[in-house]
């Protein structure tokens, strides 16, 4: 007779078996990833606080009509869109910025700028992206609506250095550029109307084949081409600034290579400058920024774990003019650079497994609240266990303490690599409490 | 994870494998023989350490930081478009990807294709694009290998696939009724390596980029 056929794929009856995997791009996060992932948040969120940004929490749905006014068309095409009962049409957020903007020009239009807020969430996207097949990230993210200038740029790029530094990252970097660099040499340099579209087109592609193969075309040669040729080098100190200032010619980038000048200083003086990178030939949604862009680096990470930059177009789309910036970091990727560090965060162990076998439950819900108190992780055992039973239980659970409760005025208490000892509840209590085993 | 200076560079097995060897040998970069990296798959040297995967596998090595720089088709970038910098045309491995037809069939051009198309192809996505772009409706099946072979068993109108000298397409009794790109060696890098070890991975693309012009 032939074996059933069988194995991983098999199921007697398939439709019965409800995906436990959840939703492709949906992810479970289990209670180390959770923690390390919460922590980051707490850490992130907790700076923020430090420098006088006031947390919000906007909505997960978002009224289609708000998103079309803030986001380009790319963006919007990988929203989760639904009506609603009342026939709206609406979204689940992408980002978190349009919906500040939405908070800012409409239930805080009444507030002074300018304003800082902070926010964490959620965001969705119907794209599961190359690198994780997620759909669904977390970020963190800072808004300072209301300044414009170098001081305003400087600070939100110092707390953004700071906060990387405050979920624990070691060796980050921060590069730093500005839209108008590019813009301005878009302007001066001297070429067809279709060609520049090419150019964008391929930068926005980091396509720097085609990007050569459009300018070599052209016979006006300036300094502008040579600097548009040269985009992926543009990286430096302050350096970087005079050899470009010697090269362009045209107001705008002058203009942004003064400011960028200016904020490098003031991020010295914020206490960041070494971590600081200029890069001229950072390229970005040059349609949504208007001045200094910058990316956070962790350590040997494929990818920038924070982003931000100045968006001074933003607000006036919703009716109350006004400069601003900000910053987001990827929530997802910071944890899962704490993950890969030398010495990753383990998950807090339990403090005390609560044992008890029958007169000992009222003794061991006692010394729980009791425990509980000083702040310590303790768990109540839910049936009454002999002693063997008790210790394997301890060793499932995984505390630092097992208390077997035996009645109201005996336990008896194991720590690892120690002598059971037979001791009244109270004493023990003090002495988990107090530190000392 | 690469330390501080050293490059890792993802090389391609196939038909790019010999021109990206010569390339890294004419760049002064590190001279390994086919045979000694197709035994260890990953190999250090100088500085350089040299990672061999399948062509498709390229972008995916540098996308996430496995490789700073990559040397692949451009064909496979159409496919796979994705974060990474493109940054030099290497100047070898030339090829066109084409739409053929079989010898006997009555399609040529635009004008000749039915209200639906057929093609079987190795690369379902820029075919697909490719078709729409014109205005024509077009049905992809994705095949993984013998592409050839698909249109003379009557499994669809033609096939989009990629030659270098056409050879196997006559071989097969196909002609080429359009040229849908050219396609040579590209070098590209990751956008964090480019940013946070600027000098060590910049000096090996000048050196490549020299070595590739000169040739070319």
């Amino acid at each position: 007779m032939w074996p059933r056929p069988g194995g991983f794929f098999t199921s007697a009856n398939p439709s019965a078996t409800p995906q436990l995997g959840g939703v492709p791009g949906f992810r479970d996060l289990l209670p180390l990833e959770a923690e390390i992932l919460r922590e980051a948040q707490e850490s992130l969120l907790g700076e923020m606080r430090r420098w006088g940004y006031r947390h919000v929490i906007t909505p997960l749905v978002e009224s289609m009509d708000v998103l079309d006014v803030g986001l380009g068309i790319e963006q919007r095409r990988r929203l989760f869109k639904f009506t609603d009962a009342r026939g709206d049409v609406v979204a689940l957020v992408g980002e978190r910025t349009v919906p500040v903007a939405r908070l800012v020009a409409g239930k805080l239009r009444a507030a002074a700028l300018p304003l800082r807020l902070c926010y964490a969430g959620p965001v969705l996207s119907t794209d599961e992206g190359r690198f994780q097949q997620r759909r669904e990230t977390y970020q963190v993210g800072a808004e300072l609506v209301g300044a414009s200038g170098p001081v305003a740029d400087a600070e939100v790029i110092a707390l953004a250095a700071r906060c990387m530094e405050a979920t624990g990252i070691r060796r980050y970097q921060i590069d730093v550029g500005h839209a108008e660099f590019f813009q301005g040499i878009m302007d001066a340099v001297k070429l067809p109307d279709d060609v520049k579209a090419a150019v964008r087109s391929a930068l926005a592609a980091r396509d720097f084949v085609a990007l050569e193969a459009l300018l070599e075309d052209t016979p006006l040669k300036s300094a502008e081409h040579e600097l548009l040729l040269r985009f992926p080098a543009l990286r430096g100190g302050a350096e970087i600034l005079d050899a470009a200032g010697g090269l362009v010619r045209n107001r705008r980038s002058e203009a942004a290579l003064a400011e960028l000048a200016r904020v490098r200083e003031l991020l010295v003086a914020h206490g960041i400058g070494e971590v600081v990178n200029l890069d001229l030939g950072a390229i970005r949604d040059f349609d949504y920024y208007t001045g200094v862009i910058f990316e956070g680096y962790g350590p040997d990470f494929g990818r920038p774990v924070a982003q931000g930059g100045r968006y001074d177009g933003l607000l006036e789309r919703f009716g109350r003019p006004a400069p601003a910036t900000g910053f987001m970091v990827q929530l997802d990727l910071v944890s899962e650079m704490l993950t890969r560090a030398p010495r990753p965060p383990a998950l807090p162990r339990l403090d005390a497994a609560l044992a008890w076998s029958g007169p000992g439950l009222s003794t061991a819900l006692r010394l729980g609240s009791t425990l509980r108190l000083f702040g310590m992780r303790a768990v109540v055992d839910t049936e009454s266990r002999s002693t063997s039973e008790a210790n394997a239980w301890w060793h499932a659970v995984g505390a630092a303490n097992l208390v077997h409760c035996l009645s109201d005025s005996v336990v008896a208490w194991s720590a690892t690599g120690q002598r059971t000892r037979r001791l009244p509840p109270e004493q023990v209590a003090a002495r988990l409490a107090g530190g000392v085993s | 994870m690469t330390s501080a200076e050293q490059v890792a560079i993802a090389v391609p097995t196939g038909a790019l494998h010999d021109g990206a060897l010569s390339l890294l040998a004419r760049s002064g970069l590190a001279s390994l023989g086919a045979e000694e990296l197709g035994r260890q798959l990953l190999v250090e040297r100088e500085g350089l350490r040299v990672i061999l995967v399948r062509p498709s596998d390229v972008p995916a090595y540098v996308d996430h930081g496995a490789a700073d720089l990559g040397i692949v088709g451009k064909d496979i970038l159409w496919e796979t478009p994705g974060a990474h910098y493109e940054l030099v045309d290497l100047r070898f491995g030339g090829c066109r990807l084409v739409l053929a037809v079989p010898d006997a069939s009555s399609l040529d051009g635009p004008e000749t294709w039915p209200p639906m198309i057929r093609v079987a192809t190795k690369y379902p996505r820029t075919a697909a694009a490719w078709f729409e772009s014109r205005g024509q409706a077009v049905e992809v099946v994705q095949l993984h290998g013998s592409v050839e072979l698909a249109p003379q068993v009557g499994l669809v109108d033609g096939i989009v696939d990629l030659t270098a000298t056409g050879r196997t397409l006559r071989d097969n009794r196909l002609r080429i009724t359009a040229v849908l790109g050219t396609s040579t060696a590209r070098l590209i890098a990751n956008q964090a390596s480019l940013k946070t070890r600027t000098a060590a991975v910049q000096s090996v693309v000048a050196r490549m980029r020299k070595a590739s012009s000169d040739a070319g």
